[in-house]
């Protein structure tokens, strides 16, 4: 274990390197990735790796890099890739293939706003836009974070009561361009903690057969209801995964849903990325001037964490949901989810959606605590709020 | 513990931001991550990061660092800086001081001191250290663009109050080496600082803050182009067009604008390439057969493959374009001009042309000079010679011929017009005293050819002996092929490459059957008997060597003892060159083209064209007429025409290099091979029997696009076509260049091929 100042990006580049590396007296490693900014750091470091079995395939586009990788997984290799923004929407239909296929593919989404307008800083729409893929995702607000939650990802994914990808995610710039000091795990740690990959329905040479084809309804709709119920044991998967990470590694990669100051709190704000870092420090400093606020981190987005959400906003009358995303016609994502979560349970809740951080805003103290300002004195939940933008007079209405 | 070994940030906070401000390539953003270990490696909690957007080299940036003692929870930009550091003194104003905490320090890589620059920073500490100097120094980057950063980092420890050896520590952990150390070291000691803030209360600048307005719509054109990043400002050098002289409009003796003509033929647009032959020359069709054509021998093409096809393109506009020319003045004053040969006549066009009263006075009964009969039919047809004399006299030129000029009459001239222009050319011939001078045994060649062309001679079943190695000889020599001559032999004293005459003329000339003895030197003729039907005569020869160069740069024959040896003729033909006759001039006058002449008179009196000049050929008289007319027009009008001048092809050029563009200024690579348009002649046998012309002419222009234009844009928009950023077109002749986005990246440069855009320092 070793401390290091290094990007986010050199943190993904290491968990995704060494996890694959982990696999070598088994099926090895192999993964087709393909360039994009902010990811493209992720691209050079994975591909500088010196694997003992297995490589990086350079392709020409994100659709191949994931038809290689999700390739390199049936065969049993343990598998990876990274893109970004308009690199996930071209890659879009493999990437609900591997899903479908149940395939334990890890995959670093740099979060970063689709264009046009074109535009390279963060913004989660990407990912987001593939949330009913058949894909885990995770959202992690630092270098450490991502490192970690990448490596668990793994694990996680491969279990048998899981077999899913998982995405893990971080903000464009603000995690992948920032260099911070991160803390390095040994090869031999990464080897304890990551098994070989043993893919309970690999393709093998020795016997040849058809995995996807035509399936008539009832057929298909039982392959469905399976990842319904491998969704439904996440949590508890998690768990296990998180606990055994805190014995090889000695840190916590931290739970699917964070929680600060909530145990009394009349208003909650409900977060996800690096603004939950910023959002935390606010709530931190006007707790201490008396005001009853608190703070839900929401790591884990799929399976969404309907149950841990409930039980933290127990004493909250207000939830402000902050979305660092837009999806047109509907608000935001993280909201939509969470009005959903509450439905029929906490019908008195008021949940009101913020905008902001948007196309690469810069979400600070003081937009924390203008949301913190509207919510104080709202009596009933409204449209969502455009946050850093003034919507004028007839959107008001 | 405090942050930063006794340093804590100007409000007192545990947590210091700094801001980078440098140019992208300089290292700012791993400046941060030097300070940021520096920190690091203390135990200290960092975040080093740059703001990133479309820039790229050049461009300025910013990065940013913050350490804390504690776990740092702040995940935006850094909006007020405790301190500032700026790589580049040029970015120094305004934006670097956005948001600066007072008594914050602002650390400049500059030479100056930090006291000249105080005044601008009134509330700031300020320091200064040469980290451009102590970079190139340690031999960091390139002379262009050292990179700064790690003597920077020394500066900084110095500045902030942290020990080097903690900044050299980061370079180390970083994997940064000797100089790296050694720029860090010699900064951390050059470092100049300037501790106490002036007047902390001065208005503080502030800190940028994103609009809450609106912003533009997409519907109303906004977002559809990349954001106005003007990256030209990025520019370290830019793009212009200049203009060279191709070698063939230089050493043309005319002053013909040769790649005019072509470009304009390259376009298919005959009339045009005439309209510009014009300007120079009345006599396009003439030179088009009979000119040396040095401007292919100069032409950059044949470093490819063969230079391009100039005479027979300069024939083809001349005989197919249609240009109707008028003068463009009236004038009063009345010129003279005695002779007319080719000098004489081209004067009285450019003289007609700036609209003064032109008269030609010739000695003989036709104008032309040797246009006439010193230029066989089957090289120069007297219907090609009539039509452009016509259209000189179409331009209202009088003539008056059978007028011989004395010195009396000369004076008379000066006296009855405002200029006179002498333009007799060469009239004395060339002797070799061979014996039995006089007879009809030796004649010259140009009294052989004025009796060709008068078709008074017949030289039927003869062995003849031309003696010379210029045009004259190869005319007189082919003439007599034509005429019957049972055989033809030249005698020239040096070899090929030293004969004056146009190389395609010797191949014709050998072709037709002529043998040519190289390096024989005639001695003597001697008589023989008659055998009853015509006489007979032997030349005595000698065999010669070349030996040292002359004055005119050939090299001299030099006699073979005991080499004699005789050949028998019936006829020998002299054509050994001609002499000016001055004696129209007082004695002792210098008869030079710039020399007024008869010096005690007021009027103009200028020689013009070979009597002037004795150069010999068509197009030397041309240039010599051209500028004579000019002279006696500036003189006359008080004008200041420049004969150099080409209107047309000075077009929106931002700089002109008068310098003649060679072939390895060119990017020849850049142009595909294509063979020269030779076009076609009668055949060999029909040659010796008809006077008819023996070269048919290009039927097409296309041998004009071979042109290379060298060192003149000819729009082939190459430039605009690779240029990646799109910010070069060509609108009518003009080539734009937007410099608010053109980068310098000079791909126009290496794409242009013939060298008509250069980049400019800035």
């Amino acid at each position: 274990m070793s401390v290091q100042v290094i990007t986010g990006n050199h943190a993904a580049g290491y968990a995704l390197s060494t996890a694959g590396e982990a696999n070598r007296n088994a099926r090895g490693t192999a993964c087709g990735i393909y360039p994009i900014t902010p990811q493209t750091e992720i691209v050079e470091y994975v591909a500088k790796f010196p694997f003992s079995k297995g490589r990086v395939v350079p392709v020409e586009s994100e659709h191949s890099a994931m038809a290689v990788s999700m390739g390199a997984s049936m065969s049993g290799a343990r598998a990876f890739t990274a893109s970004s923004a308009n690199g996930l929407a071209y890659m879009a239909e493999n990437i609900m293939v591997t899903g479908y296929y149940r395939l334990p593919i890890v995959m670093v989404g740099v979060n970063r706003t689709l264009g046009p307008p074109w535009n390279i800083w963060a913004d989660q729409g990407d990912t987001l836009m593939l949330r009913d893929f058949a894909w885990l995702q995770f959202y992690c607000e630092n270098n450490q974070e991502i490192l970690d939650t990448t490596l668990l990802a793994f694990r996680l994914a491969e279990d048998r009561r899981i077999l899913l990808p998982v995405m893990t995610c971080m903000d464009a710039f603000i995690v992948s361009h920032t260099q911070m000091e991160t803390s390095l795990p040994e090869q031999a740690e990464v080897d304890r903690y990551l098994p070989d990959l043993d893919l309970p329905h690999r393709m093998h040479q020795r016997e040849a057969r058809t995995m996807g084809g035509l399936a008539w309804p009832h057929e298909g709709l039982s392959m469905r209801l399976e990842i319904d119920e491998a969704m439904k044991r996440v949590p508890a998967v998690y768990q296990e995964c998180r606990e055994s990470f805190k014995e090889v590694f000695g840190r916590d990669p931290g739970d699917m849903t964070q929680t600060f100051a909530t145990d009394d709190a009349d208003v909650v704000l409900v977060v996800s990325g690096t603004m939950a870092t910023t959002a935390r420090e606010v709530v931190r400093k006007r707790r201490a001037a008396g005001e009853k606020i608190g703070l839900v981190k929401l790591k884990m987005f799929r399976p969404y964490p309907e149950a841990a959400l409930r039980e933290a906003c127990q004493s909250a009358t207000k939830l402000a949901v902050l979305d660092r995303n837009y999806a047109a016609g509907a608000g935001g994502v993280f909201w939509q989810d969470t009005r959903a979560a509450f439905q029929g349970h906490r019908d008195d809740l008021l949940i009101q959606n913020y905008l902001t951080g948007l196309c690469g805003g810069d979400v600070t103290p003081a937009v924390i605590d203008d949301i913190l300002a509207d919510i104080a004195v709202r009596e009933e939940a409204g449209d969502p709020v455009w946050m850093g933008i003034d919507t004028g007079e007839e959107t008001l209405q | 513990m405090d942050v930063g070994a006794g340093e804590r940030s100007p409000a007192g906070d545990a947590m210091i931001e700094i801001r980078i401000h440098g140019r992208g390539g300089q290292g700012g953003v791993t400046l941060a991550k030097l300070i940021a270990t520096s920190r690091f490696l203390q135990g200290l909690s960092v975040q080093a990061f740059g703001l990133y957007a479309a820039e790229r080299s050049g461009a300025p940036i910013q990065a940013f660092c913050r350490y804390s003692e504690d776990p740092i929870t702040n995940r935006n930009l850094i909006y007020e800086p405790d301190h500032v550091i700026v790589l580049d003194p040029t970015l120094v104003g305004k934006v670097i001081m956005a948001g600066l905490k007072a008594g914050g320090w602002i650390l400049i890589n500059s030479p100056q001191q930090p006291d000249e620059l105080a005044e601008q920073f009134p509330r700031n500490r300020l320091a200064t250290v040469d980290a451009t100097t102590i970079a190139r120094d340690n031999n960091l980057g390139t002379r262009s663009v050292p990179i700064v950063n790690t003597a920077l980092a020394g500066a900084v420890a110095r500045m902030l109050g942290f020990p080097l050896r903690e900044v050299s520590a980061a370079l180390e952990h970083l994997g940064f080496k000797g100089a790296n150390l050694a720029a860090a070291a010699r900064a951390y000691d050059e470092v100049r600082l300037l501790e106490s803030p002036r007047d902390i209360g001065a208005a503080a600048e502030q800190a940028t803050q994103s609009s809450m307005g609106r912003g533009p719509s997409l519907l109303e054109g906004a977002g559809a182009a990349m954001p106005a990043i003007k990256t030209g400002q990025w520019a370290s050098e830019q793009p212009h067009r200049q203009q060279m002289i191709p070698p063939c409009n230089h050493i043309c003796p005319a002053g013909n604008d040769v790649q005019g003509f072509l470009n304009a033929l390259a376009h298919k647009e005959t009339d045009k390439a005439l309209e510009v032959l014009l300007r120079s020359t009345p006599f396009p069709s003439i030179c088009g057969r009979a000119c040396p054509a040095p401007c292919m021998e100069s032409c950059n093409r044949i470093e490819i493959d063969g230079a391009v096809n100039v005479r027979q393109m300069e024939r083809y506009a001349g005989d197919h374009g249609q240009v109707t020319i008028e003068p463009l003045a009236e004038r009063d004053e009345r010129v003279a001009i005695v002779g007319s040969g080719p000098a004489g006549l081209t004067a009285a066009y450019h003289l007609a042309r700036f609209g003064y009263q032109v008269t030609v006075f010739e000695s003989g009964p036709e104008i032309g000079g040797l246009l006439r009969s010193g230029i066989p039919e089957f090289r120069l047809p007297e219907k090609v010679v009539a039509h452009e004399i016509d259209r000189i006299l179409s331009l209202g030129v009088a003539v008056e011929t059978d007028h011989q000029i004395d010195r009396q009459t000369l004076l008379n001239l000066a006296r009855e017009h405002d200029a006179v222009l002498v333009a007799t050319g060469l009239q004395e011939q060339r002797d070799l005293r061979l014996g039995l001078d006089g007879t009809e045994a030796v004649v010259q060649g140009i009294d052989f050819l004025d009796h060709v062309h008068r078709e008074s001679v017949r030289v039927d079943g003869e062995d003849v002996v031309v003696i010379g190695g210029g045009n004259t000889a190869m005319d007189a020599a082919r003439s007599a092929l034509r005429l019957g001559a049972e055989s033809v032999r030249v005698v020239y004293r040096r070899t090929r490459n030293e004969m004056p005459a146009i190389a395609e003329e010797i191949d014709e000339t050998i072709e037709e059957g002529v043998a040519i003895d190289y390096l024989t030197q005639p001695v003597a003729l001697h008589d023989d008997p008659s055998d009853g039907i015509r006489r007979h005569y032997r030349l005595a020869c000698r065999r010669m060597e070349l030996g040292e160069p002359d004055e005119s740069g050939r090299r001299s024959p030099v006699e073979i003892p005991d080499s004699d040896f005789e050949l028998a003729c019936h006829r020998v033909i002299l054509a050994l060159g001609q002499s000016p006759d001055v004696s129209v001039f007082p004695e002792g006058t210098e008869v030079r083209e710039d020399n007024q002449l008869l010096g005690l008179l007021e009027t103009p009196v200028f020689a013009v064209g070979d009597l002037a000049t004795g150069d010999g050929t068509v197009a030397g008289a041309i240039g010599s007429g051209r500028r004579s007319a000019t002279h006696i027009h500036n003189v006359l009008s008080g004008d200041h025409v420049n004969i150099t001048e080409h209107a047309e092809a000075l077009r929106d050029v931002d700089i002109w290099r008068d310098e003649v563009i060679r072939a390895d200024a060119m990017k020849l690579h850049l142009f595909e091979r294509q063979p020269v348009a030779e076009g076609e002649s009668l055949a060999v046998a029909e040659r010796r029997s008809t006077f008819d012309e023996v070269h048919m002419g290009l039927e097409d222009t296309a041998e004009a696009s071979r042109c290379l234009s060298c060192g003149v844009c000819n729009e082939c928009d190459y430039c605009a076509t690779y240029c990646p950023e799109g910010v070069l077109k060509r609108v009518g002749h003009r080539l734009e260049f937007d410099y608010s986005y053109c980068k310098g990246c000079g791909v126009c440069v290496a794409e242009c091929p013939r060298n008509v855009i250069f980049m400019s320092h800035l």
